[in-house]
């Protein structure tokens, strides 16, 4: 059994809830990007400045397309990564339980998810066409994976001790799972959710980029085509801080759900 | 070895299944799901059979260049965040939202900037890649033992003698570790590069296929990431084995 993927590594900055120091870095490098476009010092074809960027978001936020494309893509990512954690916690609790259904399934699911889900992509493609249903698909395909892993790796990680113990009480199955295997195994299913919204994230973006003409990757790939650069990065700003603000969430959800426990700030790769 | 592989055949019974099942119902002609026995021919049909072996290498290549270029750069950046508090900090934020970014949405600005080539190609997957390395070789250093760094301080080794002969080795089992994870993750990006961009290699194919409707080759191609990826990750848990086999005996950890 492969240990699940994140649990090693750890957050890059531990919670530091103001650091002028990295924003003043970050305005310092926007600085010279500036200076370098201005100047023609780095001639790079296409390359904005960013208060190109800036002006080119402030027209798309303001009666542009941005905010109505976000939404999608945030609305896909959230409902396929709710569908996948379910889909993905409760076959890896069965999974993790049950030796036997372990031993007759289990190589079937390794060998399935070596395939990357994004070359799943084409053949979504052809299955749903340009559609909603083939971009949810992708997403939720692909975030089942992380889910399932994890919550087998934390549920066959559970002491022996901890499973009499339920033994003992003759907990009802469902009472055992509930009060005992879920609860332990959380740290590591969280972990399994973060990088399945990752995932989710990545997976939706690339599917309205080829597939679903809708949301910030068909945006993203429009202002390519129409050749508008500023346009273009103002779409790929608005995905990185999409991510940045979904990674956020989930940590604060985590630190409500297990306070204390180390392994909610492990942050997954 | 030999008996935890024959330990895991029984596993393999519900893909079995499925796939005799479609291969049962499917056929040959669908445009959803052609039955599993007519994707090996598809591979082959109208001359496309000698394009499989070169766009394999060219995802091997563009996947290589690109995970050794993550690791370096990984490790560089890795070893400077563990090193300097402030370093760490000063580029936190910046990390943390490059991390962030869909590599999907790096594509488009790469191809704008760099074009349709090779080192577009290897400088996205780089871009995807570093993470867990850097990740990891960060949080590598910064959980040495206090120790040893009080030891090389005492020595007064030079700062090349510190890096190279104490905080490299010493971290390496953690940027091994960092490797492993990069390694799929550097595999994927590879595949998608090529799908979105039909710049050579597999993914290139995979979309080609999709765009010219021919179901049963795409199926076929998928067949072949999949073992790509199986022969890459094997591969990689070798490399991994090898240096913590190495480590055993290592007296100060």
């Amino acid at each position: 059994m492969e240990p699940a993927e994140g649990l090693n590594s750890v957050a890059l900055s531990r919670r530091q809830i103001s650091n002028p120091l990295g924003v003043l870095v970050l305005v310092a490098l926007a600085a010279i990007w500036e200076v370098l476009v201005r100047f023609s010092i780095a001639d790079v074809q296409f390359l904005p400045a960013p208060t190109e960027i800036a002006k080119a978001a402030q027209a798309e936020i303001f009666g542009g397309e941005l905010t109505g494309r976000l939404i999608h893509t945030v609305g896909v990512t959230a409902l396929g990564w709710v569908s996948a954690s379910v889909i993905g916690v409760a076959l890896g609790l069965l999974l993790g339980m049950s030796q036997t259904v372990y031993r007759y399934s289990m190589t079937s699911f390794e060998v399935t998810r070596a395939i990357p889900p994004i070359t799943f992509a084409p053949a979504a493609l052809l299955i749903f066409g340009f559609s909603l249903k083939m971009e949810l698909v992708l997403v939720i395909y692909g975030g089942i994976w992380p889910a399932l892993i994890n919550t087998i790796g934390g549920v066959r990680a559970i002491a022996p001790e901890l499973r009499d113990v339920g033994t003992m009480l003759r907990l009802s199955p469902v009472d055992t799972v509930r009060k005992i295997v879920f609860p332990a195994a959380l740290p590591a299913i969280l972990i399994g959710l973060r990088l399945g919204l990752s995932l989710c994230l990545v997976l939706a973006v690339v599917a309205e980029m080829v597939g679903n003409p809708a949301g910030l990757g068909n945006g993203l790939i429009r202002a390519r085509q129409a050749l508008q650069p500023a346009l273009m990065f103002v779409y790929v700003i608005a995905a990185g801080l999409l991510g940045v603000a979904l990674n956020a969430g989930l940590r604060l959800a985590a630190r409500t759900l297990v306070p204390g426990n180390s392994l909610t700030e492990l942050s997954a790769s | 070895m030999k008996r935890i592989r024959l330990d895991s055949l029984p596993g393999l019974l519900p893909l079995l299944l499925l796939l005799s099942l479609w291969e049962l119902t499917g056929d040959p002609e669908s445009p959803f799901f052609p039955a599993p026995s007519s994707w090996s021919q598809a591979l082959f049909t109208r001359g496309q059979g000698d394009k499989i072996v070169p766009a394999v290498i060219d995802t091997v290549r563009t996947f290589a260049f690109g995970l050794l270029g993550a690791t370096i750069l990984g490790v560089v950046l890795g070893l400077s965040v563990g090193v300097s508090r402030t370093f760490g900090r000063a580029f936190g934020p910046t990390f943390e939202f490059a991390r962030a970014l869909p590599p999907a949405a790096i594509v488009p600005v790469a191809t704008l900037l760099l074009g349709f080539d090779e080192t577009m190609k290897v400088v996205v997957v780089v871009l995807a890649a570093l993470w867990p390395i850097l990740l990891n070789t960060s949080s590598g250093v910064q959980e040495l033992n206090p120790i040893l760094l009080d030891t090389v301080r005492s020595l007064r080794l030079s700062r090349t003698r510190t890096l190279l002969g104490v905080l490299l080795p010493s971290v390496m089992p953690a940027i091994v570790l960092g490797v492993r994870v990069a390694t799929p993750i550097a595999l994927v990006i590879t595949l998608l590069v090529e799908y979105l961009t039909a710049v050579n290699g597999v993914g290139a194919l995979v979309g080609e296929a999709q765009r010219t409707f021919q179901p049963a080759r795409v199926y076929a191609l998928i067949v072949i990431t999949g073992l790509l990826s199986l022969v890459v990750n094997a591969g990689v848990r070798h490399l991994e084995n090898a240096v913590q086999r190495r480590r055993v005996g290592d007296a100060w950890m």
